[in-house]
């Protein structure tokens, strides 16, 4: 559930022609504001994806998880029978959760008082709905639904979370990825740090102005290979491993030498050395910090042999919980598919963080193993390590 | 690999730190009444808690209520636990140290009011840049690691009354896998105007409306023998099992279901349990709770522990809360040593739970 499209197949298309996202917000008024472009999912019915809860009860944030959810397991020949036939983890990765519906109901309190707030509204707040949503979509008792707020690495989070409970024998199937929608609240809050771009997100460019926020879905499924193989699934990627760590440095500077530290305990995680990684689909966020801090610490993993690096946020936006987990999924697809996703809008590279970030144009390339980069305010990191299946 | 909870710490209604919370607790007499917002007639909230008096100037201009709880009670924690600043032994997994924060929406007030500056100042992006990181939902986990210097992985739990048990569930898992060594595992809820607006438009028109709470637990996870004998270990985490629900009568049989799981796993049955502390929700999570309790320990009477009359519904500290009691409870009583515990959690939003618990030699001394 993306800014270029909607569905595995509109997403894979978008990635590969480069196809931008961005376009002027409308979900709040932007009035007073110089600019205020965004990466909006439009055209989304949430009717069509949602089937046996009321789409009314749910925040934007948790459509965009559930509708997520129910085409991940379409997609994945999966049935609510099957999934409720084993011990099912669902763990949804998030930065604002329903903060759009926190922001409609401080208008109504600015303008009517705190009395008049809609229930509806506040009911839909809690960011466990998240998750829970997509179990009580599938009608699912039993599952564990886990929602993980750890900001713009969330995504990435949620996918290790699934990848441990499936290792340690704790889980079969488990869905996960991460969601958000876009709100005035996380808006202005980049705004006024100076970090939105005025029209469009250009990392690792010289003349890179910043992020876009964005919004959208990602959900995977994850199983063991016994059960893939089993059920003749269709393999589009291993989840071959993830490094976590915490900065412990500043809340919103990322910091360096941790966030190399981060990749490394990833890469130790899935069994893979620095010149095995075919490209690394940064968090690339598009502003002067993340891009020289985070291409620093690539360079400290990967010596003077630093894969080719692309920023997919550069067409989607910063979907902030669901940045990674979108990442993610291309990251899969490329492997399937044999693509580098590009970094669009790119003019000249900026020497301070200096890659081959597949300007504009995706390559075509056989690839075996590809690292997603997810960093995150309060210093939160977690890197995930994908690798083609070889049967 | 069997993991332990060592050592624990809280911030409640009851004050700063663990032994106003066990006085409390062992006395059955409820917090000093705090000061209601909005809609509310009564609340509990920690007393006369600020956080520049209590964490100090550095770091705390801009601190939020639920930051400044769960950096009160980590670093309780980290003050208090025995032998914690000792050199772990060689053969310890990753000694570097993790947090792992359960929360309902992290602070909804702070959210809110970054919302209400863009809708009522001159321009919309005249906010304060110094507390947009509060309005990001891990910014309690982020800036304990930042205060305390711990760089394991930092993660944020989001739940409502079932996250401290899928809190401890992370916690347990990051050691099962060696990603962590030790884990300071815990929720926190900050009782705020915007807290007690949001619960008052969630109710349902006659609903019973639960005098809400407010504080941090936190306790210390970490591999069984870890501690030595400083930290001999108070309780193994046996099993911590969910379900969801998807209307109050699925209550029942979903936790009923879970409880039963986590008996299973343990190779347990209901007599072995000595001590039960249900999340004791309002209305009809909390009868549905008990029912469900009722039809899987018929026969067995677990000795119940209670601690939402004493410090109101903490919700996403709830489970924390009642971990920390059943510890509590089992102290000076060496005849529970190796008997169970058995913690279970209801949360409106659909999530329900509980954690299976083997009290130690550590708790029972």
């Amino acid at each position: 559930m993306s800014s270029i499209g909607i569905g595995v197949e509109e997403f894979r298309d978008g990635l590969r022609s480069g196809r931008s996202g961005v376009r002027p917000i409308s979900l709040y008024d932007t009035t007073g504001f110089e600019y205020a472009n965004g990466a909006e999912v439009v055209g989304f019915q949430p009717e069509r994806h949602i089937r046996t809860l009321d789409p009314q009860r749910l925040g934007r944030a948790t459509q965009f998880s559930v509708a997520a959810a129910r085409m991940a397991v379409a997609d994945a020949g999966l049935t609510a029978e099957a999934l409720d036939a084993g011990r099912c983890l669902i763990s949804v990765g998030t930065t604002d959760g329903e903060s759009h519906d926190l922001d409609r109901l401080v208008e109504t309190e600015v303008a009517e008082g705190p009395e008049h707030m809609d229930a509806i509204t506040a009911r839909r707040v809690p960011v466990g709905h998240l998750s829970t949503a997509v179990a009580r979509e599938f009608e699912l008792t039993r599952a564990e639904a886990v929602t993980v707020p750890t900001a713009c690495a969330a995504g990435n989070y949620a996918i290790g979370y699934g990848l441990d409970a499936i290792r340690i024998g704790e889980a079969d199937i488990a869905l996960c990825g991460g969601a958000d929608a876009v709100c005035r609240k996380t808006f202005t809050g980049f705004y006024r740090l100076g970090t939105i771009a005025p029209e469009k997100c250009q990392p690792f460019d010289a003349d890179r102005k910043g992020i876009l926020t964005g919004e959208g879905a990602g959900i995977l499924v994850l199983e063991s290979l016994e059960s893939a193989l089993a059920r003749g699934a269709r393999i589009y990627a291993e989840v071959l491993g993830y490094g976590l760590n915490c900065d412990a440095y500043h809340q919103v500077a990322p910091f360096g030498e941790s966030v190399a530290d981060c990749m490394r305990l990833a890469l130790d995680d899935a069994g893979v050395k620095p010149e095995e990684v075919d490209f690394i689909s940064a968090h690339g966020t598009g502003t002067k910090a993340n891009d020289t801090t985070e291409v620093g610490a690539i360079r400290s993993v990967f010596g003077d042999a630093v894969p080719r690096t692309i920023s997919m946020k550069s067409m989607l936006g910063h979907a902030m919980g669901a940045a990674s987990a979108l990442a993610a999924i291309g990251c899969a697809l490329a492997i399937k598919e044999g693509f580098i996703p590009p970094t669009i809008n790119h003019v000249q590279t900026d020497p301070e963080c200096a890659v081959d970030c597949v300007p504009n144009e995706a390559v075509e390339a056989d690839l075996r193993i590809v690292q997603n980069n997810g960093l995150a305010f309060g210093g939160n990191n977690a890197v995930v390590i994908f690798g083609s299946y070889q049967s | 690999m069997n993991t332990v909870i060592s050592a624990w710490a809280a911030v409640s209604p009851f004050g700063i730190g663990r032994q106003v919370f066990q006085d409390g607790l062992l006395a059955g007499r409820p917090a000093a009444a705090g000061e209601p917002a909005g809609p509310d007639k009564a609340a509990f909230t920690v007393p006369d808690f600020d956080p520049r008096a209590v964490l100090g100037k550095k770091g705390t201009r801009s601190m939020d209520r639920v930051t400044a709880l769960a950096a009160a009670t980590v670093g309780e924690l980290l003050a208090t636990a025995p032998g914690l600043d000792a050199p772990a032994a060689d053969d310890a997994p990753d000694p570097r140290r993790s947090v792992v924060l359960g929360t309902t929406t992290g602070s909804a007030q702070s959210m809110m009011d970054f919302t209400r500056s863009s809708l009522t100042e001159d321009k919309p992006f005249f906010v304060d840049p110094a507390r947009f990181p509060n309005t990001v939902m891990n910014c309690a986990a982020g800036a304990c690691a930042i205060r305390y210097q711990l760089k394991g992985p930092n993660a944020t739990i989001g739940g409502g009354r079932t996250a401290g048990l899928l809190a401890l569930n992370y916690a347990r898992r990051l050691q099962l896998t060696g990603r962590a060594g030790s884990v300071l595992c815990g929720a926190a809820e900050e009782y705020s105007h915007a807290r007690a607006w949001l619960g008052h438009h969630s109710r349902d028109t006659g609903e019973e409306a639960a005098v809400l709470g407010e504080g941090c637990a936190m306790m210390l996870i970490e591999p069984a023998g870890a501690g030595g004998p400083e930290r001999p270990g108070l309780a193994e985490v046996l099993t911590v099992q969910m379900g969801v629900y998807a209307d109050a009568e699925g209550i029942r049989p979903a936790l009923a279901d879970c409880v039963r799981r986590a008996l299973a796993t343990a190779e347990a049955a209901p007599g072995d349990l000595a001590l039960v502390a249900p999340g004791e929700a309002a209305g009809v999570l909390g009868e549905q709770e008990l029912a469900a309790l009722d039809e899987v320990l018929a026969g067995a009477a677990p000795e119940r522990v209670s601690c939402t009359e004493l410090i109101g519904d903490t919700s996403a500290a709830a489970a924390a809360f009642q971990i920390v009691s059943v510890l509590v409870s089992a102290q000076h009583r060496p005849a529970l040593a190796g008997r169970l515990a058995l913690v279970t959690a209801v949360d409106r939003d659909g999530a329900l739970g509980c954690a299976l618990l083997r009290l130690l030699d550590g708790a029972t001394a």
